[in-house]
């Protein structure tokens, strides 16, 4: 657990902290075989600390299962650590996980949008989740719908969306209370060139803007376009932190994730 | 704001789609269908019968020319009051008597006084008594009684009434339907309140949409209560249509018409049976938001929801064919209005039994929001594997 009494009283430009984080799951006896293991719990996150700072692009790297998710999870307040804390704008996720929320933008496949309803009333339901004021919720989704090209299936029903269109909504509704915060699960997974184009795009229109990222992807080409810092995990560990440059020493980042991978597995891929 | 947001999507979501409501104002039409058709079975051609009431009244007051006023107004209807002592019954033992073998309709009895102790009563002083004889074998009896215990019910709350069936062997067919309309009701409200509250609950967590809301700044409470509120209203319209399908087809389920089956339930029974309903709905929907918040899957839900119905009818036939359950089914949740609607419908009500399960209710289902915002806030149900 993070020792001031005040928590990240330090908050200052940097908007994430993330001290020791540990997270642990129970598996049942059919994942347990799924496993290949005899242990009853999994160890999904194991002391995880990093910073990201305002205005930047965080990456968090990492092949599947090795705990990108589940920490970006915590960041979002949708499950609590077992053991350390984060703090996002200075607001710790276990003990002020509402400030949190209000501060936060988050975007995974695995958050769906109501199929019944539309993107325009969507976008108002969770403006007004996030208690966004009726005049600037209208202006910002003028501003937001014609960016995506939204505006022209603005009324129509989500169920009817093509996946590229239902990506752009979700991104769109994610941040309709302009978070300070962004935080993207996988954010290009499943989308045609073009939209993942625009995606990208507008990660770099929101870090102009002064925005913090965190993204989670195992693409290497995405970290090299995007991100200013990158965090590698392996097996629930960081296995290096920091800026790309200092990261990558002159080396491609998939040479040298592998190389960092070889390094904690002791084994080639 | 966040709580009325919710509200109304909930809301959006029901009304913008002709299914759902189809289903909420089917099972008043089911109820309607199915009681007119087993009451004209059971009481064939009874609803035009002619009746021809004599009875005997011992003492005088004003409800009595009531009570002649309203048998004027059912078509085909007359009835002749005999004071005692008669020439064919003397005594009140003996009026008893005739109506017992059927040789008259019912008797009546005033304490000496009646109309005037009735105001002294409200003023503190003794309390009159007025009584109702009749004999349920017979339909004609059954009918004035029904009648005339409805009319004398809302005379005044300041005598003592008490109402004898001289049935030995009381009609089963009739009190079968006694028992069963509560019953009947509450499988009715706990079918509208399944189809809407598992798709909502269970279905938006299945889909995992539910998760998108948590991700915003709402309370956990607010979410719970943006669920349970909105669906309660929608529930209760499929309550109310079986509550109208219920009170259109008594009539026909009692064999007379329906000014007399409503006066036989009374103003005051119609408003405590729609207030039970009114409490059991938030508590129906809210044990089945409980439940869809537990599950993993509408299926799943649907599974823990049936046994929580089967549950359910079992609790309300027990208070429906056992005799001499205590005073404590008072604080046994739905149970405490199945028993309360039976007491509304056999002319036994119980004020403070309508008003003490109505507000337990209420109470049960505050308690069970709370534990529907703390399975929200919790990671294991919201989203283990």
């Amino acid at each position: 657990m993070l020792s001031t009494e005040t928590p990240f009283s330090d908050f200052g430009e940097e908007v994430v902290r993330a001290e020791n984080l540990r997270k642990t799951f129970t598996l049942s006896r059919k994942q347990q075989r799924l496993e290949h293991t005899d242990f009853p719990r999994k160890v999904a996150v194991d002391g995880l600390s990093f910073s990201a700072y305002r205005g930047e692009i965080y990456g968090l790297l990492g092949p599947n299962g090795a705990g990108k998710t589940t920490t970006l999870r915590i960041l979002s307040t949708l499950i609590r650590p077992d053991s350390g804390d984060a703090a996002v704008c200075g607001h710790s996720v276990t003990r002020e996980p509402q400030k949190v929320r209000d501060t936060i933008g988050f975007m995974t496949s695995e958050l769906k949008l109501e199929s019944f309803f539309t993107p325009s009333y969507l976008f108002d339901f969770f403006g007004a989740m996030h208690g966004v004021e009726k005049g600037a919720l209208a202006e910002r989704k003028k501003e937001l719908f014609a960016r995506f090209g939204i505006d022209r299936f603005a009324e129509v029903r989500v169920r009817d969306l093509s996946t590229g269109m239902l990506q752009k909504v979700s991104l769109v509704i994610s941040i309709v209370h302009d978070p300070s915060v962004v935080i993207f699960d996988e954010p290009t997974n499943g989308l045609d060139v073009l939209t993942a184009k625009v995606v990208t795009d507008f990660l770099l229109e929101l870090k102009a803007m002064g925005k913090s990222i965190l993204l989670s992807t195992h693409i290497f080409s995405l970290v090299e376009k995007l991100c200013d810092r990158v965090g590698i995990i392996i097996d629930g560990k960081m296995a290096a932190d920091g800026t790309l440059a200092d990261v990558c020493g002159g080396m491609s980042i998939e040479e040298k994730f592998f190389e960092i991978y070889r390094g904690v597995k002791g084994e080639t891929v | 704001m966040k709580l009325l947001a919710l509200m109304k999507k909930e809301f959006s979501r029901f009304f913008g789609d002709p299914k759902l409501l189809i289903t909420m104002i089917l099972p008043g039409v089911l109820i309607y269908l199915i009681y007119t058709i087993m009451g004209s079975a059971i009481f064939g051609g009874s609803e035009t019968a002619q009746y021809d009431f004599k009875v005997y009244v011992s003492g005088e007051s004003q409800a009595v020319q009531l009570i002649d006023d309203a048998v004027g107004k059912q078509e085909g209807w007359t009835a002749e009051f005999v004071y005692l002592p008669a020439e064919d019954a003397e005594t009140v033992g003996q009026a008893q008597e005739k109506v017992r073998n059927g040789e008259a309709d019912a008797l009546l009895t005033f304490s000496e006084g009646f109309d005037d102790a009735l105001a002294g009563a409200a003023a503190g002083g003794p309390v009159p008594t007025a009584d109702l004889y009749y004999n349920s074998e017979s339909d004609a009896s059954a009918a004035f009684a029904s009648l005339a215990g409805g009319i004398l019910d809302a005379y005044g709350r300041t005598f003592s009434f008490t109402m004898s069936d001289f049935a030995e062997a009381a009609d089963i067919a009739r009190g079968v339907m006694a028992g069963l309309l509560p019953f009947l009701i509450v499988v009715f409200i706990f079918s509208s309140c399944m189809s809407v509250t598992l798709e909502s609950v269970a279905g938006e967590k299945e889909r995992g949409t539910l998760a998108t809301i948590l991700v915003t700044s709402a309370r956990r409470s607010d979410i719970a209560l943006g669920k349970v509120l909105p669906l309660s209203c929608v529930s209760l319209i499929g309550a109310a249509s079986s509550f109208l399908g219920v009170v259109l087809s008594l009539p026909t389920l009692m064999g007379m018409s329906l000014d007399v089956a409503v006066a036989g339930v009374g103003a005051l029974g119609y408003f405590f049976l729609f207030l039970l309903i009114v409490s059991v709905v938030p508590l129906i929907v809210s044990a089945i938001a409980a439940v869809s918040t537990l599950s993993r899957t509408v299926k799943e839900a649907s599974g823990y929801t049936g046994m929580l119905m089967i549950l359910m009818m079992v609790f309300s036939l027990v208070s429906a064919f056992v005799q001499g359950i205590g005073g404590w089914v008072v604080a046994v949740p739905v149970l405490n209005a199945v028993a309360a609607m039976q007491g509304v419908l056999t002319g036994a009500m119980e004020i403070w039994k309508c008003l003490v399960s109505f507000g337990l209710n209420l109470v049960y289902t505050a308690l069970l929001v709370f534990v529907i915002a703390r399975l929200l806030s919790s990671e294991r149900v919201m989203f283990g594997k």
